[in-house]
């Protein structure tokens, strides 16, 4: 059995998958499982080159995609319906923000398992702000009211590889993944609540983007970074702020069971004190509503061991192989009732129970991939142009423009 | 001996692409991080124009992976510096001790194109400050492995560039005689459509042709990225300037920035015979979003005149077909067609048991429309009965003009019932029919038709048989008053009662329907 697992800015999450694997193995010693780790963009081109020529370019029988390809790859025909198999889908035991995109138009049939998810939040280190920000859980709610802590931050500390902001999981150009939560957060998106046309252009999407390329004009962010290259991401302890949708390394729930040497160890760094990181909602989202990412195990429908393929998603899903793999790398587990857990266990569980009021995934729509492409495409050029210092506003307005038009174009289609 | 890593190293670096270039550079980083004790290897491509280097791969704690990133090296840092003299370059940082690697090799394009292909890169050999620094030494070592790994890396890209072509090559053969033979088959399209897919595959292949008539331009299939072909005949564009964007490419009025914004991944291409444009064939990978290669498009840009073409006849080939098979008046198959169907379904009908029943219309008094009105007006009436029967047949049902103003419906699976009450909506439906004369007192004109029925295998067992049947029950509703409807099996009692009273001294005919 082959499996394609998404590639992951945190190198946790292979190591995690490959000692899950191991243990799968050691339970299931008749079945040989290996598996490779594919970029988005890979994993994205390899769906498609088997779409095109499957006999050449085979599919893994167990894939991760995000949870907003399975409608377009299950239309296509690439996907197995779980349904059958998979007993938490069956019963759907999954909240109900993450059954309201899977099951958008099939109550009976599931293309995919929801597996982990993240909410990207807002992390800060009080020490830094002590004297800029009086009450930070009120002033950092606002994006207005982040972005001048930010200015505060900025110039009021000199100390040598000091960055106000860091965004840890960047690729170095802006990204889909970075603006959308402020789009989700201006309550714009980058279609209308009936999917009928493309909404850009709209003042909540494109001031929700403009806001995010506003940090990297102001270079508050940077982009493409050398720092990067040469030293890695910046330790937690040289930011002010981390926007991240993971919790950062020791900021691990209480331990699940006693004794658990991960949680002992985040609990111990935890109370190291003035270096402790607390989490906020993303700024603009502390009433709820922000945007949660998920995650899902799909297998493929050219599988030669389709019963083995969705045997293994249904292990996987088993709270205790899901729990510890979520963990591992800082993410919720997406069934029900072990996310429940984690979010009791959470040593901020107020703040993450407020992160997770009325969430909202990505809608899992047919055109929806493409037309984070066609974002990313604009976000790609306009990175280019801001890393030259050659930016303008107007280059934005042409580029979501074009973009808009494309999404338009491919709502006709399909 | 010829110095290679493995001759050095007993390091099988030349290992077969079998697995694709990824897999190749999977193994090459574990075999690199293997031989020089190494925490960490990653493989990145250089862009010169941008200036930037994209994480392609990496190998780390026994996990190769994927992923994206992209960096701008900081002027006169050692990735920098290795990028600018090519040299392999050592460095280390808070984040640990790193070998930089720089390769760039230029290959010429094996279709014979004037512009040679640049790979540039870098790889990185990554150990951790608690590990010794690289020596002198050990980056000569890792400089001839990695030299020698890049040699077959080379000679991957060149062969996938190679296979690229000859795929292209045999592309070209294949689809001209996909094109050549377009004609003879039937649903030649669909033929062009699946031949262009199965040598591209594109996220959709869509056919539109002009309708001069009508000035429109209309969407003939569509075929994606599945293989399935479906109709997209629903589509009609009016061919106007303005109108449509696909109106616009066909009239030579496209914007440029959008067409510059589509090119890698749409293909719009006008068909054109003799400076005649008779189609609009596009090609998309708009929902995949990639980049279709440039030699595919300057292949399928090759074949325009071929495609067209091969559309062009088969849409002449369509027209004789339908210009032989089909009235062109009442636009009903003529009676070559009918014959051939008629076999067909008799023959069906008699393996299967199944009952088939065939129908006789004569538009009454036809020849005095003709020599009253004129035959522009017995070609309307002609026409107007020709469109209720189409409009009232299901699927199954063959109609024909059988010669003159002679109509024979074939209804196969109907019974002698159905036939009647389907006869009787055409004929309530004609004899609403007003056709308008001009130059008359009456201004208009009414029709009705006689209809006679026989039916399989009651009235015959023989297409013969029910063809003679159904002309004589036709016959007797024409001499019994017209505009009515004979079933040939219900006129036995009614002839025999006939010829009772011809015997006694004749009588009105029987009443059929």
């Amino acid at each position: 059995m082959k499996i394609w697992l998404l590639s992951d800015y945190d190198h946790k999450k292979h190591l995690a998958f490959k000692s899950m694997l191991a243990r799968f193995s050691a339970a299931f010693p008749e079945t040989e499982a290996d598996f490779s780790v594919k970029s988005r963009r890979s994993m994205w081109e390899s769906l498609f080159s088997h779409l095109r020529d499957p006999k050449r370019n085979p599919l893994a029988d167990v894939i991760e995609i995000p949870q907003n390809w399975t409608e377009l790859f299950s239309r296509l025909g690439l996907l197995a319906d779980l349904a059958p198999k998979v007993e938490p889908l069956a019963r759907k035991r999954y909240p109900d923000f993450v059954l309201k995109e899977l099951c958008r138009h099939d109550e009976d049939r599931a293309f995919s398992a929801p597996w982990w998810l993240e909410a990207p939040a807002l992390f800060f280190r009080p020490r830094e702000l002590e004297k800029i920000c009086r009450e930070p859980w009120d002033e950092l709610s606002s994006w207005e009211g982040f972005r001048a802590a930010l200015d505060r931050v900025s110039s009021g500390n000199k100390k040598r590889n000091f960055r106000a902001l860091a965004a840890p999981y960047s690729s170095g150009a802006v990204c889909p993944a970075d603006v959308l939560p402020r789009v989700w957060g201006r309550r714009g998106g980058l279609f209308s609540d009936d999917f009928n046309r493309a909404t850009f252009t709209r003042e909540e999407t494109a001031g929700g983007i403009e806001d995010w390329l506003e940090l990297a004009v102001s270079g508050k962010i940077e982009l493409f970074s050398p720092d990067r290259f040469e030293n890695g991401p910046r330790p937690a302890d040289q930011c002010a702020f981390i926007i991240s949708s993971r919790k950062p390394a020791g900021q691990a729930s209480r331990p699940a069971r006693p004794g658990h040497r991960q949680a002992k160890a985040g609990a111990r760094q935890a109370k190291s004190g003035p270096g402790e990181l607390k989490v906020l909602p993303y700024p603009g989202c502390s009433a709820g509503g922000g945007l949660v990412l998920a995650y899902n195990l799909a297998v493929s429908a050219a599988s030669g061991d389709l019963t083995g393929a969705s045997a293994f998603v249904s292990w996987a899903m088993e709270p205790e192989n899901l729990r510890p793999f979520a963990e591992s790398f800082g993410v919720f587990p997406c069934l029900k009732s072990v996310f429940e857990e984690c979010l009791q266990a959470e040593r901020e569980a107020e703040t993450y129970r407020k992160i997770f009021s009325a969430p909202e995934l990505m809608p899992n729509i047919m055109a929806y991939p493409t037309a984070e492409l066609l974002l990313e495409r604009a976000l790609w050029n306009l990175s280019l142009k801001i890393a030259r210092r050659d930016y303008d506003r107007e280059d934005l307005s042409r580029e979501l423009i074009m973009a808009q038009g494309e999404a338009d174009y491919l709502l006709s289609l399909y | 001996m010829k110095k290679t890593a493995e001759n050095i190293y007993g390091i099988p670096v030349g290992q077969a692409f079998d697995g694709g270039r990824d897999a190749f550079l999977q193994a090459a980083l574990q075999a690199v991080s293997d031989r020089f004790a190494l925490d960490g290897a990653s493989f990145y491509e250089y862009d010169e124009k941008t200036g930037l280097l994209r994480l392609r791969l990496r190998q780390a704690s026994g996990v190769a992976f994927e992923h994206e990133e992209n960096f701008r090296p900081s002027p006169g840092s050692a990735a920098a510096r290795a990028l600018e003299n090519m040299q392999a370059t050592t460095a280390s940082s808070p984040a640990g001790r790193f070998l930089y690697f720089p390769f760039r090799f230029d290959s010429s394009d094996p279709s014979g194109g004037k512009n040679s292909v640049t790979t540039a890169g870098l790889i990185r050999l990554e150990r951790s400050l608690r590990r010794r620094r690289f020596s002198t030494g050990e980056a000569a070592k890792a400089d001839a492995f990695l030299r020698s790994f890049l040699r077959d890396y080379y000679k991957a890209e060149f062969f996938s560039l190679t296979r690229k072509y000859d795929k292209n090559v045999s592309a070209i053969t294949e689809l001209t005689e996909v094109f050549a033979t377009a004609l003879r088959v039937r649903d030649s399209f669909r033929h062009i459509l699946a031949g262009i897919q199965t040598y591209f595959g594109f996220d959709r292949v869509r056919l539109y042709l002009i309708d001069e008539k009508n000035r429109k331009l209309k969407g003939e299939l569509s075929a994606d990225i599945r293989g399935q072909i479906k109709s997209i005949s629903y589509e009609e564009i009016p061919l106007e300037a303005g109108a449509h964007r696909f109106a616009d490419i066909v009239l030579g009025r496209s914007s440029g920035a959008f067409m510059e914004r589509y090119k890698d991944c749409v293909l719009y291409m006008p068909l054109s015979v003799q400076g005649v444009t008779i189609g609009l064939l596009i090609v998309d990978n708009l929902l995949s979003q990639q980049r279709i290669e440039p030699q595919e498009l300057a292949m399928l840009k090759s074949f325009g005149g071929q495609i067209a073409l091969a559309v062009d006849n088969a849409r002449l080939f369509d027209k004789v077909e339908e210009l032989s098979l089909y009235d062109e008046l009442t636009k009903l198959p003529l009676r070559r067609f009918f014959n051939q169907r008629f076999q067909e379904e008799f023959y069906r009908a008699e393996r299967f048991k199944q009952p088939l029943a065939l129908l006789w219309a004569d538009v009454d008094h036809f020849k005095e429309v003709n020599d009253t009105y004129g035959h522009q007006i017995g070609d309307v009436v002609l026409k107007e009965v020709g469109r209720v029967i189409l409009a009232n047949l299901r699927k199954i049902d063959f109609p024909c003009r059988y010669g003159g103003d002679e109509i024979v419906i074939l209804l196969p699976q109907a019974t002698g019932a159905e036939a009647q009450r389907l006869a009787q909506r055409l004929n309530s439906e004609i004899s609403e029919l007003r056709i308008a004369v001009p130059f008359s007192k009456t201004r208009e004109l009414k029709i009705t038709l006689s209809i006679g029925i026989s039916t399989f295998p009651a009235d015959g067992a023989t297409i013969e048989a029910m063809l003679e049947k159904a002309d004589d029950a036709l016959y007797w509703v024409k001499s019994h008053g017209r505009g009515k409807i004979a079933l040939y099996s219900g006129l036995a009692p009614q002839r025999a009662a006939e010829t009772g009273k011809t015997a006694a001294g004749g009588g009105a005919g029987p009443s059929v329907n």
